[in-house]
This record gives structure tokens, C-alpha cells and sequence, in this order.
């Protein structure tokens, strides 16, 4: 049988004394806004790839049958929320400035999804995934509103099945309120996550009070 | 008529939540081209719109072609919009929201004209979701001065008197110069005051359009002594309407501008055209007919552009598009070309179709790397005999060689499509593809380690023959479905490995398309009941509603079996007889003969003319850019 490998890569990585390949890792931060907080985590993640490609940046690509893009993201944001400090990490073979990537990503970005700022962080750090899990969020209404009950138990349908979840377990101080805004802090456990617009949809049941947007300003450790 | 200048988004937005996928109806997409303060109010505004949902039609090379031409012309710009899903089509039905385009979320019918693409005969119902989302009569005639002009063309507008009724007027053939000069034309018609009336006649005097509503059909006799079956009732009317040929395909940019989408789609990867046309000339094929001559772009055009397009959209998979790409004749230098340069960037080439033989299979192999997912063959037919009727030029010895050389080169999986209800077509030819196909399983197994041999799967894939307008077989009935399924049982009996299994699709919307591809003025009737009884999005099985359909034909009194089973006689003036794709009827009608007397008829891009009468007509020849061989 006629035996064919993957073309030769391009790419000759740099390797550290100890012979392994010597990778750069790049922390971007972007902004989900307006009508694009109505894509999944995804589509997101699927643009933030091709973002990468039209940058031209020096990505590493893992090895294997299907190479793909080494990428990782964050943690992610339910469909209709926003966010102003979402993280994706990246790799690349060759060491470019953080400056010098920044503005490359921009310039192939649109305008509501766009990457500002750029930062060299540590290989073995935590994954974009984990390092932040506590996130801020916040819920503008319709209408400037004083205080919302935090019920005990929200109902949450997951691939069909229920979970009872207590806000409570989430919830890193009471949510609080000025004007028509609610600032949420929640974190995320191991053992999963309670989303911010399911919370916010259990608090205002029952009330005529409308949510116009949601969105994570905040993200820490 | 000024510009649209609604914006329907904070409507729109509102009801997002409701849809199954908002990323459908977002736009922003990266690629997207809009307005700006700087272009000039007065330009003419187009919008080109796809019958059916944003994920069907993303891809849709009409799309992006005719939305590129328009927007590349001054003095014009053009939007995309596609139709909904059913529930959200509903929604918005009810909020009062109408059919939107993307780029500035504007209501359809504040537009100047709309072109509506008819991708396939399934998309009747479709169209008249469009024009009514949009706020607009289903019917030309209907249709008030300042309401946009209903542009119609694509594969389905060589037969288009089915959907005569529903299209202000119909482009025939390639849309790329077609249809800026129509958005022109109705723009300077505007622009001078002219009525509608004015407009049409304006439009009908450029080559390739076709205004139905000037012309009047005829009882059988008078059709029988002039020729075609309409006669032009306005003096602005050609007797017939020769399609558009776009002359300068091969020397235009491989790199054709498009827009990258969010949403995660099947089809989601730059696709460069690398050739237009294929007359390999089976005898069931219509866009081996519509397309013709062969045109092929260079090599170096071919291979920039796609390097260009992958930089430019940031896609990690380029697929060589055409109805026939493994025919290019530079096709081993374009992909060699291609692999060295994406090389260790993570990018996949691949390419749609291959011939069936060996070298169809070396040029996969050049581009799988070492990945082998399925490869797909299509025979069409069990038997040399029918083959031969249908001119497919292949013999059981190149269904062979392909399919060993495939397992070979590590393939574990193929696909054959076959059809079945061809004419001619008997009990033998459906045991001969079972033989075909256990054969080629066994011979599959041969060449593949022993330790492998398990993993060895056949899959056949059958599709019901639908005679089409425009082919040497568009006098030809189909079978009915409850043949059919009758035939599609034969053979699955006939078939004894489980390794191998058979699919086929629902002959009750192969019926549809077969009554939609042949049938007249009177279609219009039809395709408007089933509407009106909820016949849309014909083409999803779970939308599918026959019965919808026959309480239509039965009100209209159209004999749709008729229209769709009936063997015409060669002599009879057909419904689109006014309508040329540039081959000759002689010449189908020759290949029709051919096809009964089982000759075959060689392919003219690769040997000498074979006389289908277009080329001379034209002007024009083959375009290939080295010898083809094989
Ligand atoms: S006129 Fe001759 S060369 Fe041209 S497309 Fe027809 S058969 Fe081919």
C-alpha cells in the first residue's frame, strides 16, 4: 500500500535545551457588543480562529491527523449576554510583540467583536478557561428598579435533563442595584456553573420588569 | 424610488430571542460590504435574495457572484437576504415584521428590485414565501408602480414558465453582466420617471431577458404552427430567449470576494470556481447542457486566487469548485501548487467531484493528506447498456480501477450514487447495480489488509430520474413513486452484504420536481394553491407536504402525473421551448435518439465538437488552457 504523509510543515519550530518546542503564549482581550452578544461560544470561537488567520500571525498547529489551531478560550458567555473583557489565549512558533499582534488582529476583526489589548503571558499558566472564575456581570432593565428577590432554587434544563441549583452556591455577595443597572457576581465550581441570564430570568419572573442587556464587565481570579 | 431607509432592526432584535438560531438574521458578518455616508442616495438599490434559509444559502455562489457584480458597478448597490425558518417566518408574521435584507436589516419592498435565485425545482413554494414576508402581491400582474421589479433567474429559469406568474421578469443564464445591466436599467427608468410598464419593456430589450408577462400562450394548434408554445404579445418580446454566456469567466479572478459567516455551517470554506461547464453530456444533466462551453481558468489565476481568498478570510479549507474539476487540465499543477503552499499551516484542499478512474483518484489522494473520509463515486447506472443510454462514459473496468485504487490508497469508505427510473431502465439494470456494487465491495475488500477488512463499508445512494427541461431526456416521463419504491426494494433484496447500504430519497419530491421542471403556464396555479395551503420549504423532509400539493394540482385541474410521467412525443412544441440554453433541440433531439439506440457521444472538451450548435452561435469556443487527456 502506498504509504503518504501530511506535506512536510513549513514550519520549523524553536526548541529549549531540553529539546521540547519553544512556543510563545499571547493573552487577548476582546469585547463581545451589541448584536453579536447573540452568538454561542461557538461562533465565537470559530471567528476568533479565522481572526488569527487573516492576522497572518505565526499560530503553532498541534499535530496529528486533523492540525488545527493551538487557541484556547475562556470561559464562556450564554447566547444574548455581552461581555467588555473576554480572553482568548494563543500560541505561536515565533515571538511577535504583543503590540505588533494586537494591531494585526484588529485589523482583521469586526467592529463588535474586537480584540483591544494583548498581553505575553506564562506557558504553564492556567488555561483561559480556568484562570477567572469569578465573573461580574451587569443587567440593565427597562426600567430603573430598587431590589429583586434571589429565589432559593432555580430550575435549570441541560441536554434534557433538570438540575435544581441554589443561588446561594454562586452568588459571591448580593447582587446589587442603581437605577435601572444590577451588578451579579458569580463564580463558577468545578462542579458547574449557574448562568447570569438564567438567574436574571428566575429573579424578574413574575414582575413586568424587562431585561435590555447583559453583559460580563469583569472577570477575576 | 428613494433608497430604503427603514431599519427594522430594533424589531427585530425583540424578537430574536425567539428564534432557534439568531446567528442566522445578525449580519456583521466580516465581509460584509455596507453603505456609508459617502455614497450617493440616488444609487439603484438591489437586493439578491436566497429562497431559502441563511444556512442553505450562505455558500451559494449566485449569492455572491450577482451581489459583487452589482456592488463592483457605480451607480448601484446590492444586499443579501434570506428566508427564515418556518417558525420564524411565523413570528414574524405575526409581530408584523416583513422579510428583511441583511446589511441594512430594510424591508424587501423598499428596494428597487429584488432577484430572487431559483436554485432548484423544490424552491417554488419558497419564492412566494419571499414576495410575501415582503409585503408584495405573489403575482406580477398584481403589483403596484413603486413596488420593487421581481428579478428571477438561475438553473431554474430554463424551464420558467412555472413561476411565470410570480417574476416581473427572468434572467436566462449567467447572471454576471445580465444582471448589473438589469439593476441599471431599472434604476435609469426610475431615475426618468418611466412606469413599470416602461421598465419591463426597457428590460426586455437586454439580451437574456425574459418579461413573461408580454407574452400570451397559445391553444395547441397555433402553438403547434408557430413554433413555441407563448407568442410575445408586446413589440419589445423576442419570439425566443438565448441565455447569457459570461465570456470572460476564465480570464476573470479566481478570487471572488466573500462573506465569512459566524454561524458554524456544513459547508463553511472558501470555494474557488476553478472551471464553468462540463460536457462529458449525460443525457439526464441539465447543467451539462446550461452551461456549456467549458471555460477554464489558468492555473496561475487559479492557484493566486485561492491563496488570496484563504489570506483575505482567514478559512483553513479551500475546496476547487466546478461540475467537473478533476477534467481541469492543469488540475495536477493546481493542487500540487496548492499543497505546497498551505503546507504546515493547518489548511485543507479539497475538491467536490472526481472522475471516475484512476487518475480521479491519484488527484483525491494528492489533496487528503492522511486523512480518508468517504470518497464518492457516481456511476449513475447498474449496467454498461444503460450507461450507455445515459452517455455516461464509464466503464465497469473504471468503476473498478477507482474503486481498488482508492481502498489502496487507504480509503475505507465509498459512496455510488445511482439514479434509478431512467429511461429504458428494467428489472435487470437494478439487479445490475446490486451486482455492480457487491462486486465492487468484494473487490474492495481484496485490497485492503486482512486486519481491515472489517472496516470496509459500501453506501448507495439513489435519487429518482427527474426529466429536465433542456436535456436530450426532457421528453422522457418519469416513474411513478410507488414504482419507484417497488424498484428501490428490488434491489435492496438484492444486496446481501450488510456492509453495504442503500439510501434513497423520497420519491414524492422527486414527483414535485419532475411536475415543476416540465410543466407550463398552468404550474403557476399549482404553486400558488400549495402555498396557500402551507406548502413551503418543499426541499425539508419535515416541511414536505404532498397532500398540500395534490389538493392544488386537483383545484387548478392540472394533471400533475401527466406532467411528470408522460413520455412527450419528440415532435410536440414543449412549454419551454422558447427558452435556449445555446444547444440546438435538433441536438437534443439527436441525443435523445442516440440514448434508444444505446450510442454514445464523446465529450467536446476533450476530442473534437460534437455539433450541439452553440459555440457558432456564440461566436465563442471551448476555453481550455492546455490539452485534456483522458
Ligand atoms: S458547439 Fe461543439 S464545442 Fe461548443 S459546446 Fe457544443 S459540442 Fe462543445
Amino acid at each position: 500500500m502506498a504509504k503518504r504523509t501530511m506535506p512536510v510543515p513549513a514550519v520549523r519550530y524553536e526548541r529549549d535545551a531540553n529539546g521540547g518546542e519553544l512556543l510563545y503564549r499571547l493573552r487577548f482581550r476582546y469585547c463581545e457588543k451589541g448584536r453579536l452578544a447573540m452568538l454561542s461560544h461557538l461562533e465565537v470561537a470559530h471567528y476568533l480562529e479565522r481572526v488569527v488567520r487573516r492576522a497572518e500571525l505565526p499560530f503553532a498547529i498541534t499535530n496529528g491527523f486533523s492540525p488545527h489551531m493551538r487557541i484556547s478560550f475562556g470561559g464562556a458567555l450564554p447566547v444574548g449576554v455581552g461581555g467588555t473583557c473576554e480572553i482568548f489565549d494563543l500560541l505561536l512558533y515565533r515571538d511577535v510583540s504583543p503590540e505588533e499582534a494586537l494591531g494585526a488582529v484588529r485589523a482583521a476583526s469586526v467592529p463588535d467583536l474586537l480584540p483591544y489589548a494583548c498581553e505575553r503571558i506564562d506557558r504553564r499558566a492556567k488555561a483561559a478557561s480556568v484562570a477567572y472564575p469569578k465573573s461580574t456581570y451587569e443587567v440593565v432593565f427597562d426600567r430603573p428598579v430598587a431590589s429583586l428577590a434571589v429565589p432559593e432554587a432555580v430550575e435549570v434544563v441541560r441536554k434534557k435533563k433538570t438540575r435544581v441549583l441554589a443561588p446561594a452556591d454562586f452568588l459571591i455577595e448580593p447582587p446589587a442595584f442603581a437605577g435601572d443597572t444590577m451588578t451579579l457576581k458569580l463564580v463558577s465550581k468545578d462542579t458547574g456553573s449557574l448562568r447570569p441570564d438564567v438567574l436574571v430570568r428566575a429573579m424578574t419572573a413574575g414582575t413586568d420588569v424587562k431585561v435590555a442587556s447583559i453583559t460580563r464587565t469583569a472577570l477575576a481570579e | 424610488m428613494p433608497q430604503p431607509t427603514t431599519d427594522l432592526w430594533p424589531r427585530l432584535r425583540d424578537l430574536l430571542p425567539l428564534a432557534e438560531r439568531p446567528v442566522r438574521y445578525l449580519n456583521h458578518e466580516f465581509g460584509s460590504v455596507y453603505r456609508t455616508p459617502e455614497d450617493d442616495p440616488a444609487d439603484t438599490s438591489f437586493v439578491m435574495v436566497y429562497p431559502d434559509t441563511y444556512e442553505l444559502g450562505q455558500a451559494n455562489q449566485a449569492i455572491r457572484i450577482l451581489v459583487n457584480c452589482v456592488n463592483a458597478q457605480p451607480g448601484m448597490y446590492a444586499e443579501r437576504a434570506y428566508l427564515p425558518a418556518a417558525e420564524f417566518a411565523d413570528q414574524m408574521r405575526e409581530a408584523g415584521l416583513p422579510l428583511f435584507s441583511l446589511e441594512s436589516c430594510a424591508p424587501l419592498r423598499e428596494f428597487d428590485a429584488i432577484g430572487i435565485t431559483l436554485p432548484h425545482e423544490l424552491a417554488a413554494t419558497n419564492v412566494l414565501e419571499v414576495l410575501d414576508l415582503a409585503g408584495l402581491a405573489l403575482r406580477a400582474e398584481d403589483r403596484a408602480e413603486a413596488d420593487p421589479i421581481v428579478l428571477g433567474g438561475g438553473p431554474c429559469a430554463f424551464n420558467p414558465e412555472p413561476y411565470s406568474a410570480f417574476f416581473d421578469a427572468i434572467c436566462i443564464g449567467e447572471g454576471e453582466e445580465a444582471m448589473p445591466e438589469m439593476v441599471a436599467c431599472i434604476g435609469a427608468g426610475r431615475a426618468a420617471g418611466k412606469t413599470r410598464q416602461e421598465i419591463l419593456e426597457d428590460l426586455a430589450d437586454i439580451p437574456g431577458t425574459y418579461v413573461p408577462g408580454f407574452y400570451r400562450v397559445l391553444p395547441d394548434e397555433e402553438a403547434a404552427a408557430w413554433g413555441y408554445r407563448v407568442k410575445p404579445v408586446n413589440g419589445h418580446a423576442l419570439p425566443e430567449i438565448q441565455k447569457r454566456v459570461f465570456e470572460g469567466f476564465a480570464q476573470s479572478p479566481a478570487w471572488e470576494p466573500c462573506i465569512v459567516p459566524f454561524a458554524d455551517l456544513v459547508h463553511d470554506r472558501l470555494s474557488v470556481e476553478i472551471l464553468r461547464g462540463c460536457t462529458r453530456g449525460c443525457r439526464f444533466c441539465q447543467a451539462g447542457m446550461m452551461y456549456r462551453p467549458v471555460r477554464e481558468r489558468s492555473a496561475d489565476n487559479i492557484v493566486e486566487g485561492a491563496l488570496d481568498g484563504l489570506k483575505q478570510t482567514g478559512y483553513d479549507e479551500v475546496s476547487l469548485t466546478s461540475l467537473s474539476t478533476t477534467d481541469h487540465s492543469q488540475i495536477k499543477e493546481i493542487l500540487e501548487r496548492m499543497n505546497a503552499a498551505v503546507a504546515g499551516k493547518g489548511i485543507q484542499v479539497s475538491i467536490p467531484s472526481q472522475r471516475l478512474d484512476s487518475f480521479g483518484v491519484d488527484m483525491s489522494a494528492l489533496v487528503a493528506g492522511e486523512k480518508r473520509g468517504g470518497l464518492t463515486f457516481a456511476p449513475e447506472a447498474g449496467t454498461q447498456r444503460l450507461r450507455d443510454v445515459i452517455n455516461k462514459n464509464v466503464t465497469e473496468e473504471d468503476v473498478f480501477s477507482s474503486i481498488t485504487a482508492a481502498f489502496r490508497e487507504g480509503w475505507r469508505r465509498c459512496k455510488l450514487y445511482f439514479m434509478i427510473g431512467l429511461p429504458t431502465e428494467t428489472d435487470d439494470d437494478i439487479r445490475g447495480i446490486a451486482s455492480l456494487v457487491t462486486r465492487v465491495y468484494e473487490a474492495a475488500r481484496e485490497v485492503t489488509p486482512p486486519d481491515q477488512r472489517g472496516r470496509v463499508r459500501v453506501s448507495v445512494s439513489l435519487s429518482l430520474f427527474v426529466p429536465k427541461a433542456g436535456t436530450p431526456f426532457q421528453w422522457d416521463g418519469q416513474i411513478a413513486p410507488e414504482e419507484a419504491l417497488r424498484r428501490v426494494n428490488l434491489l435492496r433484496h438484492s444486496i446481501k452484504f450488510r456492509a453495504i447500504d442503500v439510501n434513497w430519497h423520497d420519491p414524492a419530491t422527486s414527483f414535485v420536481e419532475a411536475v415543476m421542471s416540465r410543466g407550463g403556464r398552468e404550474c403557476c396555479d399549482v404553486i400558488e394553491g400549495a402555498f396557500k395551503r402551507g406548502a413551503r420549504m418543499d426541499a425539508w423532509t419535515e416541511h414536505f407536504r404532498p397532500e398540500a400539493w395534490r389538493a392544488a394540482a386537483e383545484e387548478a385541474g392540472v394533471d400533475a402525473e401527466a406532467l411528470a410521467q408522460r413520455t412527450f412525443d419528440l415532435a410536440e412544441v414543449l412549454p419551454w421551448q422558447h427558452i435556449s440554453s445555446g444547444v440546438h433541440l435538433s441536438y437534443l433531439r439527436l441525443e435523445h435518439k442516440r440514448a434508444f439506440k444505446e450510442q454514445t457521444t464523446p465529450d467536446c472538451s476533450f476530442g473534437t465538437c460534437t455539433g450541439c450548435g452553440l459555440c457558432p452561435d456564440y461566436g465563442i469556443d471551448v476555453e481550455t488552457q492546455e490539452v485534456r487527456v483522458g
